[in-house]
């Protein structure tokens, strides 16, 4: 067998393995709520964090193209889960600007699960609950 | 004579080496930890569940489901074991109502654990949903007469300084919280589930803990799965956080509240 044909075939199977692992998405509450296919990145202010169970939420008041503001929500993970994590409440303070990445809500509302939170200065925190999709990130698939 | 002799030196020999080797497969006892007055090791503490795993992404877990590598072949009939999902959110999503994850599922959520020991019982106490376990430890038999359960009963007895569980009577539910196959099925157990836990220290820091999985309706024969729990005193003094679902829970079914 020659070089060529067994790096395409290692190729092919990461492929496959990828994609397979894709159509497998977590989660009972983020599966149900967000739509996986509509990732979000939005720049806004913090007007409000709820630090609640079952998830915290967090909104954002958001300038749109047109010049209107709009009030955004996102959902993260059990505020247990992200004090475990090292991730605290005063992490989100009221009128900071941030980036927000996550996925739209499945309903079409305003809202999106919030599962990584950019500052101003380039660090971020993980908002996500345990199972929640990354943006960007393969699902944790194939189980 | 000689020969009789011969095989009885020979059938001894080999009876020693057959305790040489069980002595080595068996769990070597830990020294320094807990006991309880009556010489049992006591689980008494703080803990928590393996939220990362190597090799996965910061905030994810691949500890919150059973790795089908360690699944038996499905029986025929064990089709049950895959659910298809209706569309209607409260059949397929239960959780998102605040319905139970129930046991097995429920231990295998990302959280933190407090375990209260006595002589008695033992109280798994998880931080996910709040779910409670109460344990007897006397070797106790199975209550009967119960409708099946979410969390099923247990019973637990020791074989040596391991803690074995056993748990029936469970009603059919989500085994663990994972879409499984083309998003259109999620992983049931039957009525018929029988787990078995064993939990013994590994070290001064990290509890073994391993849970059988034993469905007859569904799986050709029991299979098991290995988690590490890792002791968290530092915890202690904070405890273990409330969790209310009911609280704040706005987009139940992917049906989001007006805020």
């Amino acid at each position: 067998m020659s070089y060529r044909t067994l790096w395409s075939g290692l190729v092919a199977a990461a492929l496959l393995t990828f994609a397979g692992s894709t159509s497998l998405l977590a989660h009972h509450s983020f599966a149900a709520e967000f739509d996986e296919t509509k990732p979000v990145k939005m720049t806004g202010v913090i007007t409000k964090v709820e630090w609640k169970n079952p998830h915290i939420w967090f909104y954002l008041d958001i300038k749109g193209a047109d010049g209107r503001v709009e009030n955004w929500g996102f959902s993260g993970g059990a505020p247990g889960q992200l004090m475990r994590r090292g991730v605290m409440k005063d992490a989100l303070k009221l009128g900071a600007t941030v980036v927000v990445e996550g996925f739209r809500a499945k309903d079409g509302s305003n809202n999106a699960s919030g599962a990584r939170v950019t500052f101003p200065d380039g660090s971020n925190v993980l908002t996500a609950g345990t199972q929640d999709r990354l943006p960007g990130a393969p699902a944790g698939g194939g189980r | 004579m000689k020969r009789i002799l011969l095989a009885g030196v020979l059938l001894a020999a080999v009876c020693a080496g057959g305790l040489v080797v069980s002595a080595q497969n068996a769990a070597p006892a830990v020294q320094g930890i807990p006991r309880t007055a009556d010489g049992h090791p006591d689980f008494t503490g703080i803990y928590q569940w393996p939220t990362y795993l190597p090799g996965d992404e910061r905030g994810r877990s691949a500890a919150t489901t059973f790795d089908r590598k360690n699944f038996s072949p499905l029986k025929p009939g064990g089709e049950a074991f895959l659910e298809p999902r209706t569309g209607d959110a409260r059949h397929d999503e239960p959780r998102d109502f605040c319905m139970p994850a129930g046991f097995p599922g429920g231990i295998l959520e990302g959280n933190a654990m407090q375990f209260f020991q006595t002589k008695d019982h033992l109280v798994m106490v998880h931080e996910f949903q709040r779910m409670t376990r109460i344990i007897p430890l006397d070797g106790r038999p199975h209550r009967t007469g119960l409708e099946p359960m979410f969390y099923g009963d247990p019973v637990g007895h020791w074989e040596g300084d391991t803690l074995v569980v056993e748990t029936t009577n469970f009603t059919r539910w989500q085994l663990d919280d994972y879409f499984y196959t083309n998003q259109k099925e999620y992983r049931m157990h039957s009525d018929a589930l029988k787990t078995t836990e064993r939990i013994r220290w590994k070290s001064k820091t990290a509890m073994s803990y391993s849970l059988t999985i034993d469905d007859p309706k569904i799986f050709m024969r029991p299979w098991s799965q290995e988690f590490e729990i890792l002791a968290k005193p530092e915890w202690d003094k904070q405890g273990l956080f409330e969790y209310v679902c009911e609280e704040n829970n706005r987009c139940p079914g992917g049906k989001c509240e007006t805020k």
